[in-house]
């Protein structure tokens, strides 16, 4: 029977680097017997160390692809100069910050259920063994504050929702690091237990209580010959089961705002493409940014500064706006929607500025007094990125930046700088 | 696998205390005063509250609803939980943005209820094919 030899190898696994007091006999741990009777006791079968081995390794899948692509998406505000941002393929950014998105939102309820099946590890006792321990409950605290804290953060900045008063750049950005940190840290202390936990089949793990298993004689790797846990309600399978149901419906009804065919079924979707003005969602409004008035003055003019200095009437770009492409708007928040562009090549204007596709250029928007106001482009995007007049096929509305948007492919949207007032070749 | 927890544990740390020095040197004292407000809730919120209840809900089930119909139960519960808990959020706040950023538009209350009346439905039907198996309202195990 496998399960015998299930039971005599965990000690195997964990080689005597946890635990203190595994007697496999009858006679009961100290702590065991020493804790308080209104001490919490959990007797439900249905957790167990291979149950949550499962659940983590799908979560430190997700915290893993969420932590990359989030790099990537920082790479896109701040590269170096060395290593400028590819312009293809045009759909790069587009599929990484749908997957980062995606994988964060998928994370909180998936994080819930991991939280929930090792619950009863809060409740060892005694509370504190030794300095080690207490270290280690403390690292393990700081995992799940901060992950926590960065999922639903990251979710509420989707939702355009602030209500944590600091930036949130930096926090997301620097938190990701004590997230993923910690959960190396994690997956290191845990790592006989995660061993063990996949290796063995879920039904036959042994059953997670406050009790660790060493100290438990009855525990399935301890007990010797017993056929596996009954678990009379839900089995650990069926866990498995309704929670790969619980992402996937998440997932299936949410990535609408990235994959457009899916937009009908996004019963959970952030932003509907179809709704957008133009056929494309906005994040700062015309009205948000307080350029009303500027965008329409009669006298507006795009002024180009570099070695031969000009300035573009808005007749002249209207005239001359005859470059067509398609790329798709990315944002950061995971929505993103393919689009017609029509205006001036970039690359025409700098150059008659006297600049190269070597340079690097600063795009300034009439708003004023907000960090994205203005962004800065070099390497490939330059040469294929569009001073945009009409967004598919009509005259681009005010929202969309009127009279004048940067577009440039595998950008993220919030550089497509909107309401253009100044290019600099730098 | 001494090794490899070694290394993980390293790496683990240092690029975790890289990340709480980043935050420590870039943030402000009153913003980290609150990611550190945050980061305590969280914990106890969800091990205070959140946890207890969803404990509390498991053992009454366990007292009140017999083993085969909890199955299911639970089954649905997890799902409609993990819907739930990413759909109230959006309810909170829709309608709550100008609509020509095309974002939280929907009646995500009706959807909530239409993807947990899914659940609900498709996991009823999966009882009742097990019942219909069974051959009867007693499950086997209990028929004896």
């Amino acid at each position: 029977m496998l399960s015998v030899a299930i039971g005599s190898n965990r000690h195997h696994y964990v080689g005597g680097l946890r635990g203190h007091c595994h007697q496999t006999g009858a006679m009961a741990c100290l702590a065991s017997t020493t804790r308080p009777r209104w001490w919490p006791h959990f007797s439900s079968t249905v957790r167990s160390t291979a149950l949550t081995a499962r659940l983590g390794a799908m979560l430190g899948t997700a915290i893993g692809i969420c932590f990359l692509t989030g790099l990537l998406s920082y790479y896109q505000y701040q590269p170096w100069s060395w290593l400028p941002q590819p312009a293809g393929p045009v759909w790069g950014y587009r599929l990484t910050q749908g997957v980062h998105v995606a994988t964060g939102m998928t994370a909180i309820p998936l994080l819930f259920v991991k939280l929930w099946s090792v619950y009863p590890n809060q409740f060892r006792w005694p509370p504190i063994r030794s300095i080690k321990h207490a270290v280690e409950r403390f690292t393990v605290a700081i995992l799940v504050g901060s992950a926590l804290v960065q999922v639903s953060t990251g979710f509420f900045n989707v939702l355009n929702w602030y209500p944590f008063r600091w930036d949130f750049l930096s926090v997301h950005y620097y938190l990701a690091y004590v997230v993923v940190g910690s959960v190396l840290l994690h997956i290191g202390v845990k790592l006989p237990d995660i061993v063990y936990g996949l290796q063995t089949k879920v039904a036959e793990g042994d059953v997670l209580t406050e009790i660790p298993w060493n100290e438990n004689p009855e525990s399935h790797s301890n007990a010797g010959p017993l056929p596996p846990p009954v678990t009379p309600g839900i089995s650990r399978r069926g866990v498995l089961a309704a929670t790969g149901a619980g992402i996937g419906l998440v997932a299936i009804t949410s990535v609408g705002q990235t994959i457009t065919p899916l937009e009908p079924i996004g019963l959970l979707a952030v932003r509907q493409r179809s709704k957008g003005p133009q056929g494309v969602p906005v994040n700062r409004t015309a009205e948000q940014a307080q350029v009303l008035a500027a965008a329409t003055a009669r006298d507006w003019t795009l002024i180009i500064d570099g070695p031969h200095p000009y300035v573009l009437r808005l007749a002249d770009i209207e005239a001359a706006a005859a470059h067509n492409d398609r790329f798709p708007i990315s944002c950061v928040e995971g929505w993103s929607a393919g689009a017609d562009w029509r205006g001036l090549l970039l690359l025409d204007v700098v150059r008659r500025a006297g600049g190269t596709e070597r340079s690097r250029i600063r795009f300034q928007s009439l708003e004023q007094g907000w960090p994205f106001n203005h962004s800065e482009m070099f390497g490939p995007q330059l040469s294929r990125a569009l001073l945009a007049t009409h967004l598919n096929a009509e005259r681009i509305n005010l929202d969309h930046g009127y009279p004048l948007r940067l577009i440039a492919p595998n950008r993220a949207g919030v550089l497509n700088t909107k309401w253009l007032s100044r290019i600099e070749v730098l | 696998m001494r090794w490899w927890r070694l290394a993980l544990g390293t790496v683990g740390s240092l690029v975790g205390l890289y990340g709480a020095s980043q935050l420590l040197v870039h943030l402000p004292t009153h913003s980290l005063i609150l990611v550190a407000v945050w980061l305590i809730a969280a914990v106890i919120i969800h091990d205070g509250l959140l946890s207890p209840v969803i404990v509390g809900v498991g053992s009454g089930f366990h007292r009140w609803v017999p083993d085969r119909g909890r199955r299911y139960l639970q089954a649905a519960l997890i799902i409609g939980a993990m819907v739930t808990l990413i759909a109230i959020p959006m309810i909170y706040r829709q309608g709550t943005q100008p609509p020509s950023k095309a974002i939280l538009l929907q009646n995500f209350g009706a959807n909530l209820a239409l993807l947990l009346g899914v659940i609900a439905g498709l996991t009823l039907i999966a009882y009742v094919v097990r019942v219909a198996r069974d051959g009867s309202l007693q499950p086997p195990d209990q028929g004896a």
